[in-house]
């Protein structure tokens, strides 16, 4: 495992402290959208299909803040859109590591270069560089539906890196995915000198253009068995190790769809990062008023049916390794051995 | 690649075929602007957020062509909605892609241009 000592420490007692205290919902991370503008436009991707008037849009500093301040989650991650994008990034940033916020800063790397060397940040155990890679050069421009994005991604990565900065991957696979290309994929990244990388099978959005492509539940578990059965010891994760065991079918975690609360220029979305029920004004109102038991796998939901995407199923194994010594035995183990 | 069942145009009439909550409904998940006819004839384009039909007094929320708002409007002001605005979510720029690439396949030798 990759995640630094500190955050885990940071993340273990946050949740300790909500379990002593008999919380039972509680947020692991938020999911800070400052924007929905983006200067790609993926295939998989259904977070960007908006009127001209919204994607011009965004949130103040200070409305991120007061969200961030509002949940108390202690991860923040910021997609988007493209935060870089986002004409205050920096001084967002700045802010939440001022708070000791863990900030994964979600970025598909076109603009990161520019910004390092603008010095519009520093360098911080607090914040990471998520950069958005969905496999090796040829995978990786297929899905983001442009030549040359990988070309440019590559050595922002290693400009970030040779400043100091934390940088890991965000990977989303689909139906059609190569195991062995992917590992390959692994691989490549660790020789990139990555901290650590983050997969995910991809949500079938109504609203993503191709609609195709989508992994089905059983198919998922095949492509993961494939992919991660045998991990090399030098391929580092920055997720939970019973994340990956349920994505290979080795474990049925039920959906934490509140884990992962997801903030916007239109409020709080419900229920999920994923799903775009209405929006709640206030943290507190998404918590108490939004119907949780119409969602996750065991309720029927067919939105919900097929969906195994880390901010829904990450919350449930982190909780799941603090809810029981067999839990933190098992995540242990594996971070400790490097097998799921 | 573009969607078919894309409402884009819609101009539906309500309570003949379609209730009012069902077209909120569907505006709601319209990713592109509408034209909202207020019971009094005045009209307000542009993009409904969020619709909350779960408490006492049932209302959407709606940000203007210009972005301004959020404007909250009841459902029992609502006399009309119609989907005015270009739907964002029916697939053209990824059938622009799929196009370019299929092109650039013929053409050994060219890549499909960036944005595409």
């Amino acid at each position: 495992m990759s995640v630094p000592l500190s955050q885990m420490w940071a993340v273990a007692s946050y949740v300790v402290t909500q379990r002593l205290a008999g919380r039972t919902r509680y947020p692991l991370v938020l999911m800070l959208e400052p924007l929905f503008r983006c200067n790609l436009a993926c295939a998989g991707c259904g977070k960007i299909q908006y009127p001209a008037q919204i994607l011009r849009k965004h949130l103040t500093v200070e409305q991120c803040l007061s969200a961030v301040d509002e949940c108390g989650a202690p991860i923040v991650s910021i997609p988007g859109g493209e935060p870089l994008m986002y004409p205050e990034i920096g001084r967002l940033v700045k802010e939440l590591v001022a708070r000791k916020k863990y900030v994964y800063l979600c970025t598909n790397a076109l603009l990161l270069t520019a910004k390092l060397e603008d010095g519009v940040f520093e360098p911080s155990k607090y914040l990471s560089f998520s950069i958005h890679m969905d496999g090796l050069r040829d995978e990786h421009d297929e899905a983001v539906c442009r030549e040359g994005v990988y070309d440019e991604a590559v050595p922002a990565i290693r400009e970030a890196l040779r400043r100091g900065f934390r940088v890991t991957t965000n990977t989303t696979l689909f139906d059609g995915a190569n195991p062995l290309r992917v590992r390959e994929f692994f691989d490549a990244m660790m020789d990139l000198g990555v901290e650590g990388m983050m997969v995910s099978p991809g949500y079938s959005y109504a609203k993503a253009p191709d609609q195709e492509h989508f992994l089905r539940r059983r198919r998922a578990h095949e492509l993961f068995t494939q992919i991660l059965s045998g991990p090399k010891r030098r391929w580092k994760f920055n997720q939970s190790p019973l994340f990956l065991q349920f994505l290979m079918g080795k474990r049925d975690f039920e959906c934490t769809p509140w884990g992962n609360p997801t903030y916007n220029m239109f409020g709080w979305q419900r229920p999920c990062y994923l799903l775009q029920e209405g929006y709640a004004a206030t943290f507190q109102e998404l918590m108490e008023t939004t119907q949780w038991e119409h969602y996750g796998r065991k309720s029927g939901n067919e939105k919900c049916r097929d969906c195994m995407v880390h901010c829904g199923y990450e919350p449930t194994a982190v909780n799941h390794t603090f809810a029981s010594w067999r839990g933190f035995r098992d995540t242990v183990a594996a971070t400790v051995t490097g097998r799921f | 690649m573009t969607d078919p069942e894309s409402l884009e145009g819609w101009v539906p009439e309500i309570g003949t075929r379609v209730s009012l909550e069902e077209v909120i409904d569907r505006a709601f998940d319209y990713r592109g602007n509408v034209t909202v006819v207020r019971a009094d004839g005045s009209e307000l384009e542009g993009y409904v957020f969020n619709r909350n039909r779960d408490v006492r007094v049932p209302f959407i929320q709606v940000f203007d062509r210009a972005g301004d708002g959020p404007y909250d409007i009841l459902y029992s002001d609502i006399r009309a909605i119609r989907f005015t605005g270009k739907d964002t979510a029916a697939g053209g720029s990824y059938a622009a892609w799929l196009r370019a690439k299929q092109a650039s396949k013929q053409r050994p030798g060219t890549t499909p241009a960036p944005g595409a």
